[in-house]
């Protein structure tokens, strides 16, 4: 069986498996949230209304109904695409995520740039001396950005730079003042495609702070992974036989042995796409960052169960996704790999 | 020059005012919003039928005049003021208030604070409304000084009379809703406004998740006010000794919230009354609420905060020899010592230092008669529990929905169905203490009846037969407090604890 054949295979099986695992995943998050104490009644009046007014607004929820019913009308509408309605505001759960959603995913792809950037600069930097003081440092960076708690590093970074410096917004995504832009929910794109310095300017003042943490923290994964294979391929024989040739160690590096060793990091952009949503629940939620991971805390904390059922299918919709995305990227970049 | 050019720009004199506070409002419906947040923006956007001014006394606000008892005090009549228009340019009537009470009492979230009260809505005149009371309630006025009763345009909701509206508001109040997201609401003032203009070209109201950002942002001057709501009191206390130091302007409102710890005294050992009494006698809220909220927090020696007419301080003051012969006369402290379990909210980070910091008067001055257990529990799930009389104590807090007594003694003492001491079913078993009194239901009841003087004694046989039955250990008040840089006229609240957005502006400065 000739390898694209294999690929289409292995795609296709993938595909089939994903709505299994989202639906697992849902269930789970159902069954879960309905086992945790509390809820979105007592979360929503707190320690005040008799019994009968809380069971009234129960009924009025719809949480009187068994366990299963609602189970079904959940799975029902998830079928056809609803992922249902927020109990706090009685708006669809599409809807909040859909106004959610660009702003995690401009957070998350700009602290994504940042980290590839750091981190592979960081990574290659060490290539010439290796165990010299640039590669001892990279590696402590790495250590040190992989292993600092992103909740700590996010507020020690708002009080330096925004309480303390004053040089970005405490938090927020657009200045309060003027009025965020319409158009695609993406205010940087908004900006550029309106030609509005304003908007440019506003977002990137609130952008900078929470994307340049998010992207520090998980710079430390590229840069170890880069100095890893970088360093394995560098003694590869190939690379090996490119030197034996005469070639100069610059043109080896740059066009034999770093193709090579960017290919793990791709795969590894992949699975951070999941580390990046669990960072950015931190990061959005210090840097109130009205974004779907903050939506998520909110949710849970209200006990809101569409919300948070709703929020988690997406989210895990995404992982699945992009997973997909880079493995076929990886697969047609990499001849050598078998499925 | 780089790093002036990465300063966030400062506001110009036009630009709204940007007022900071905990949390996001995801809903602005009166009859949907819950939180003290929403409400307030609420309070901005609207207006109800009465206010209660600074000082505490009611004023008519779209109402002419107080409400008008029948005879046997079952049916209100309400003038209401005329020439006033809703937001999208309707007039607001008495069909329009009848509108919004009925859509209140039917899908309001929060119906449970007027359906116990009010029965029936009818319009007798375009500016004449009559209410239908399930029985004579002396606080009507007060009552319909409550947020979520701001009229909304019936033209405006017309689709939304069985269901939310959560996005949009249009309403009578100074402003209009510009612009609602869940983190960042604009108002703007609204030009037909029958009342005063606001002072001020507009608001920006800006949610924001950490009591550390809150902090953050008015000492940085992102925000040109901040409202005190979930801030941590060690940070609420930098502020105000910022504003003694003249760095901040300050404004507190009425306190009108209160703490207190609440008591299982339906089985043991708490079912003992003289343990309880004990227990009452050993708390030093003086000492407490000075350590833990730099006296920011009043103590509180009565359920009722003591600004409102009723209010009796029936409590005793902190007394460790009185507590100890009375655990002595209990057999406790002669070698026997009584383990209790205290549960404070983990998520309220008051709770844990005022449970810590009493764990630790107890152990100092009366360790060998009283072991004082601490359990953290999400607030949420410690709500779902507290009517299966899960907590031996528990500290909580309560904030009326408008500043009445009965607001504060009804859902703590409240009772349908008793057994001698014990409620079995009503607002006391729902909220924990399973604590009654023969004959307290009626006083209650009677109290909310009478005017007057006779109202106020009634108030305070209640208070007394409470403190005597310790089914509660009141704490501390708490009020609301806002700060504005020094540029902006000192924040000021109503009688409800709401900041009058209206009246802020930008100070000419010399």
């Amino acid at each position: 069986m000739s390898n694209s054949s294999s690929l289409v295979r292995y795609l296709g099986s993938r595909l089939l498996l994903a709505p299994v695992m989202l639906w697992l995943i849902a269930s789970l998050v159902f069954l879960l949230l309905r086992v945790a104490p509390g809820d979105p009644v007592d979360a929503l009046l707190g320690n005040r209304a008799s019994a009968a007014a809380r069971d009234q607004l129960r009924a009025q929820l719809g949480l009187d109904q068994s366990l299963w019913d609602q189970y079904r009308e959940f799975l029902g509408a998830l079928l056809q695409g609803d992922l249902g309605t927020s109990l706090r505001n009685s708006t669809p759960v599409g809807e909040i995520v859909r106004d959610a959603l660009p702003a995690s995913l401009e957070l998350g792809i700009t602290a994504l740039v940042v980290a590839l950037v750091v981190g592979l600069a960081v990574g290659f930097s060490g290539v010439a001396r290796p165990e010299g003081k640039l590669d001892l440092s990279g590696r402590l960076y790495g250590i040190g950005t992989y292993a600092l708690p992103v909740f700590w590093a996010a507020m020690v970074m708002q009080l330096i730079f925004a309480v303390g410096l004053g040089w970005f917004p405490v938090g927020g995504r657009f200045p309060p003042t003027a009025l965020p832009p319409q158009g695609t929910g993406f205010y940087l794109l908004d900006g550029i495609l309106q030609a509005n310095p304003q908007v440019i300017w506003g977002t990137l003042q609130h952008l900078a702070l929470p994307a340049i943490t998010l992207g520090l923290l998980l710079s430390g994964i590229f840069e170890r992974a880069l100095r890893l294979n970088l360093r394995r391929a560098l003694r590869s024989d190939y690379v090996e036989a490119a030197r034996s040739r005469g070639i100069s160690e610059r043109r080896v590096v740059l066009r034999h042995a770093l193709p090579n060793a960017l290919l793990p990091v791709l795969t590894i952009t992949g699975i951070t796409v999941a580390s990046l949503i669990g960072g950015a629940l931190l990061i959005e939620l210090i840097f109130s960052w009205p974004g779907i991971a903050y939506r998520l805390q909110e949710a849970i904390a209200q006990r809101d169960y569409p919300l948070v059922q709703g929020i988690v299918v997406v989210i895990a919709a995404l992982v699945v996704m992009v997973n997909l995305a880079v493995d076929v990227v990886v697969a047609l970049l990499d001849p050598r790999l078998k499925f | 020059m780089l790093l002036a050019g990465c300063r966030p720009p400062t506001a110009s004199d036009q630009a709204p005012l940007v007022i900071a506070a905990y949390g996001s409002i995801d809903s602005v419906d009166p009859a949907q919003a819950t939180t003290v947040i929403a409400l307030q923006l609420i309070s901005a956007l609207g207006d109800p039928l009465y206010a209660i001014d600074g000082q505490g006394a009611i004023q008519p606000k779209l109402a002419r005049a107080l409400p008008k008892l029948s005879d046997d005090g079952l049916t209100a009549t309400i003038p209401l003021r005329q020439g006033v228009l809703f937001h999208d340019g309707t007039p607001f009537d008495a069909d329009a208030m009848a509108f919004s009470l009925r859509r209140f009492l039917a899908i309001g979230k929060l119906s449970y604070v007027v359906g116990d009260r009010i029965s029936a809505v009818r319009v007798t005149g375009p500016y004449e409304l009559q209410l239908d009371l399930r029985r004579p309630f002396s606080p009507l006025a007060k009552l319909l000084s409550f947020a979520s009763l701001t009229p909304i345009s019936p033209t405006a909701y017309a689709n939304y009379e069985a269901g939310f509206r959560p996005n949009a508001f249009v309403g009578t109040g100074p402003y209009e809703l510009r612009l609602q997201s869940p983190q960042l609401q604009r108002l703007e003032p609204f030009a037909q406004y029958w009342g005063e203009a606001p002072r001020n070209d507009g608001i920006a109201l800006v949610g924001m998740s950490t009591s550390t950002s809150l902090y953050g942002a008015i000492s940085s001057g992102n925000v040109d006010v901040l409202l005190s709501t979930s801030l941590e009191p060690e940070q609420q206390s930098a502020l105000h000794q910022q504003a003694n130091q003249g760095e901040l302007r300050e404004g507190a409102g009425p306190a009108l919230g209160i703490g207190y710890i609440t008591l299982l005294t339906d089985r043991p050992p708490l079912d003992n009354q003289t343990l309880r009494r004990a227990l009452a006698f050993s708390l030093d809220r003086e000492l407490l609420t000075k350590r833990v909220t730099d006296k920011l927090r009043p103590p509180l020696r009565g359920l009722v905060p003591p600004k409102l007419p009723g209010a009796l301080a029936a409590w005793p003051r902190a007394d460790a020899s009185r507590a100890r012969q009375l655990l002595q006369q209990e057999g406790y402290c002669s070698g026997e010592v009584l383990p209790l379990q205290l549960t404070y909210r983990s998520n309220v980070p008051t709770d844990r230092l005022l449970a810590l910091s009493w764990q630790e008067w107890l152990r100092s001055r009366l360790g060998d008669c009283v072991r004082l257990d601490l359990t953290g529990m999400e607030s949420t799930t410690a709500y779902r529990q507290l009517g299966d009389g899960a907590f031996q104590m528990i500290l909580l807090d309560w904030m009326g929905d408008y500043p009445d007594a009965d607001n504060y003694l009804t859902p703590l003492l409240g009772c349908t169905q008793s057994e001698g001491n014990r409620c079995l079913e009503g607002d006391s078993a729902s909220g924990g203490s399973f604590w009654t009194a023969p004959g307290l239901e009626e006083k209650l009841r009677l109290s909310n009846e009478r005017r007057g003087q006779a109202r106020l004694d009634l108030l305070d046989a209640v208070q007394r037969e409470a403190a005597n039955g310790v089914p509660y250990l009141p704490m501390w008040q708490t009020r609301p407090r806002a700060w504005a840089r020094n540029s902006i006229t000192a924040p000021q609240f109503d009688g409800s604890g709401r900041l009058n957005f209206a009246s802020l502006s930008r100070r000419s400065l010399p």
